[in-house]
């Protein structure tokens, strides 16, 4: 069988009512699981893993992509309404998409995260179908002292969103990394900061601290003064994004689906980690800087750029190599061999067919996500108009259930709460939220790493050059760190002149 | 008085009658069955594919709840201190229940505190290599470990993992004496990226679940060894463990069965014994756990506690010979 035949059987087998159907229904789901806070896009996904079990392999793995695609897309839905991010994908978009809420701009926010997402959702496939075999081999060459390298770079992410004072957005680390640390330890399984307890072993969980730490402070602000609002009164109104705005985020956009690309092919980094990487970039390279953080629309667009862009790429390694890249694959995955399907190379002998299938129906769900995003933003908008008085207590109850959801326990709720608590004291003494997240993240990763590359070497230090991948992200990691101390200097300049007066 | 003593009399025939009938009508409610892995693992693939079936039957509904964290033991702990009523169960997994508690000195429960109704299925063990790092039979294996101590790592899905005690049980079998110090145990966070990181070259072997390697054997990325269970396993060109005249290797496989708290009520417990007979003779279950590269198993409970029993006390041994326990 020739590709146009391969094609052509392909496109018999997807232009089936039920496929369709399932791709669309599953991006529905998607989005509205996204948008309820605690419930992440793997669990929409988990959850929906049993209802394929009947369907035909092609129709359930389309239902399954489409809750991904969905999900991540819908995580920023609460994240720029509520402040609350639905996934931790979205919670870079948190940063510059609540404060357009404030100003009255949600309608905006909202749209250009949908474009973004798409966008990115598009480049994200366009790659997983021409660059699969050669992003696979690059994915594959990382192991444990290539990430440390690539980690660490990411880590000069926190410069990027400390806001005005790095000292503070330092400190706000520090704080994340402690979190990090609590539970097993990786190497000798040792306990680590559990005091006794048996729930802290697991250490603690990633959304009830993203909720704790991102919506909390809001409630509780909101507390302490009911008849002073923090902000305007949200109102979507009639605000659009215009062209001209549009094409001023195309380079954020693109660039954000870049980076999602390249980080959703190496197996086990993620979402989240990609967003903030493509915020910081697109912050790094624009000319109003100082708008970042403060409702700048590229901002939206990067990090929703930044999320949607991993999410074609994170099926490279698995649909190449058959290697799950994350929990998300790792349930396609499991989709897969309950149809007796085994991705990898030999998929891609046996079943080519399957696979061009499945390569039109992923094309597909991007249309998919712009037609349901476009509704939901619709059915959505209405959140804004809801008196905060009212807004509020609803907002706490979905924030305590979905802690509680995430695990079936009351310990993620208590979590939830004691950052919350740490996240109001931030908020008062000025110590920005997202530095914490990118240390929580980012830490253990850089971590576990470091220890797996010491016992691959025994010991010895020169593994950490031993490929061009790290040689890169060392000169990048020296390059990043070189900006921010000469921005650093630059920014002191006219304040000491000041001062001298 | 006469009349109050009667009344109170009355309400508490009628309760301890309530309680009486509440007991003969098991299951009267939807019953949760805790996964203590996370969603989408094998484990919990193998709950969802065993849900898919039970409404043939058990007359209520199960709900499916994973309780993840800390290798297992967050959701076992959970199950070990629920009521035993029959209403909280859980799928014992081998390293929920052997391994971990022959490693863990800080586990919040042990292997005694539980009801185990049944195995009912098993999962072979393969051990593999990389075809780069030139070692295509256990004997090269053993030899190269023996010529370069410590240099040889294997991968593991963590501390007290099965992966992190079948590397080093294998290689004690095979003579190597002081194995945890001849090889180096490198964790990582999950069984996918432990198979991974031996595809690529960054861990010389892995010893894990036929099932996690069966792509990477059947494309070519990895080498296979030896097998663990009595016969060849199709697809995967390797001799078993008693071929190599190791036939007490036979004991490392992976696992699934039902178990409830120790405090077990007796209705619960037959009336599970008696399910669990139906599930692992439908079908429709045996042929998607077997897609999945399980073998499914009708043990009696007897047999499967004989069974459980047997494989905690070769990893406990083993963790005793070579100082293994983690404080």
């Amino acid at each position: 069988m020739n590709a146009w035949d391969a094609a052509y059987w392909a496109f018999q087998t997807i232009a089936q009512v039920e496929a369709i159907a399932a791709l669309g229904l599953g991006v529905a789901i998607g989005v509205i699981v996204g948008a309820v806070p605690g419930m992440s896009a793997t669990m929409g996904v988990a959850l929906t893993l049993p209802f394929t079990f009947s369907l035909e392999p092609l129709v359930g793995i389309l239902l399954l992509l489409g809750v991904y695609k969905g999900g991540i897309f819908g995580g920023s839905i609460p994240a720029i309404l509520i402040k609350t991010p639905g996934t931790p994908a979205s919670s870079c978009t948190v940063l510059d998409g609540h404060p357009l809420a404030e100003r009255g701009e949600a309608g905006k926010a909202l749209e250009i995260a949908l474009y973004a997402s798409c966008i990115a959702d598009i480049v994200s496939n366009l790659a997983l179908i021409l660059f699969a075999a050669w992003l696979a081999a690059f994915a594959l060459s990382f192991g444990p002292p290539e990430f440390f390298t690539l980690i660490l770079f990411s880590l000069t992410i926190i410069a990027g969103v400390s806001g005005d004072s790095l000292t503070k957005g330092l400190i706000s680390a520090a704080f994340g990394l402690l979190a990090a640390t609590v539970g097993l330890d990786l190497v000798y399984g040792t306990d680590r900061f559990i005091f006794g307890q048996t729930e802290l072993m697991a250490g603690l969980n990633f959304i009830p601290v993203l909720i704790g730490l991102f919506a909390l402070p809001e409630i509780l602000a909101y507390l302490r003064r009911p008849t002073e609002a923090v902000g305007k009164v949200m109102d979507l109104g009639r605000h659009h994004v215009s062209w001209r705005e549009f094409r001023r985020c195309l380079r954020s956009i693109g660039l954000g689906s870049a980076i999602g690309v390249v980080m959703g092919a190496i197996p086990g980094i993620g979402g989240a980690p990609a967003a903030f990487l493509a915020y910081s970039e697109a912050r790094r390279l624009s000319p109003d800087r100082e708008r970042f953080g403060k409702g700048e629309l590229e901002g939206v667009a990067a990090s929703e750029a930044g999320n949607n862009g991993v999410c074609g790429a994170t099926l490279i390694p698995l649909l190449a190599l058959g290697v799950p890249g994350d929990v998300i694959t790792a349930v396609i995955l499991g989709a897969f061999m309950v149809h007796g399907l085994q991705p990898g190379p030999i998929m891609f002998q046996q079943n080519i067919v399957l696979i061009y299938a499945l390569f039109m129906g992923i094309m597909l769900s991007s249309v998919f996500l712009f037609i349901t995003g476009k509704i939901a933003i619709r059915l959505f908008r209405r959140v804004a108009d809801i008196p905060r008085s009212i807004l509020y207590p609803s907002v706490l109850a979905l924030c305590v259930f979905g802690a509680y959801a995430i695990n079936n326990t009351m310990f993620d709720v208590l979590v939830m709460f004691a950052t919350g608590l740490l996240g109001y004291f931030m908020m008062r003494t000025g110590i920005p939220a997202a530095p914490f997240l990118i240390a929580f993240i980012l830490g253990p990763m850089l971590e576990d790493n470091f220890r797996q590359a010491m016992l691959m070497s025994q010991g010895d230090f020169t593994i950490f050059l031993r490929s061009g991948i790290t040689w890169f992200f060392w000169a990048a990691t020296a390059l990043s760190i070189g900006l921010i101390v000469r921005r650093g200097l630059a920014g002191r300049r006219p304040a000491a002149r000041y001062s001298g007066h | 008085m006469i009349s109050r003593r009667a009344v109170l009399a009355a309400v508490a025939t009628a309760v301890v009658s309530a309680t009486g009938a509440t007991a003969d009508a098991y299951p009267e409610r939807p019953i949760t069955l805790v996964v203590p892995y996370g969603a989408g693992g094998a484990t919990d693939i193998a709950a969802r594919n065993m849900t898919a079936v039970t409404p043939k039957y058990i007359p209520v509904p199960i709900l499916v709840v994973n309780k993840t964290g800390a290798g297992g033991a967050t959701g076992t702990a959970f199950v070990a201190n629920a009521v035993g009523d029959g209403y909280t169960m859980m799928v014992a997994r081998v390293g929920s229940h052997t391994v971990n508690p022959a490693m863990k000195a800080n586990l919040p429960y042990s292997i005694d505190d539980f009801r185990y109704v049944g195995v009912f299925e098993i999962n072979p063990v393969v051990c593999a290599t990389s075809p780069e790092s030139g070692i295509d039979s256990m004997e090269a294996l053993i030899a190269a470990v023996k010529a370069r101590p410590g240099e040889i790592t294997y991968s593991s899905s963590g501390v007290g993992s099965m992966l992190h005690l079948a590397g080093v049980l294998v290689l004690d079998a095979f003579g190597i004496e002081n194995a945890t110090r001849m090889v180096t145990h490198l964790p990582f966070r999950g069984g996918g990226e432990a198979a991974r990181q031996v595809v690529a070259g960054n861990a010389t072997f892995i010893c894990t679940n036929s099932s996690a390697l069966m792509g990477h054997i059947q494309s070519g990325a990895l080498q296979p060894l030896m097998v663990t269970t009595a016969e060849r396993l199709e697809g995967v060109d390797a001799p078993t463990a008693a071929e190599l005249g190791k036939p007490e290797l036979e004991v490392l496989v992976g696992w699934s069965g039902i178990a409830g708290p120790a405090d077990l009520a007796d209705e619960a417990y037959d009336a599970w014994v008696g399910w669990l007979g139906q599930i692992t003779k439908d079908a429709e279950f045996q042929e998607r756990m077997g897609a999945l590269g399980s073998i499914v198993v009708s043990m009696t409970p007897e047999e499967s506690v004989q069974f459980i029993r047997h494989q905690y006390e070769v990893f406990r041994a083993l963790v005793d010979k070579l100082d293994m326990r983690v404080e």
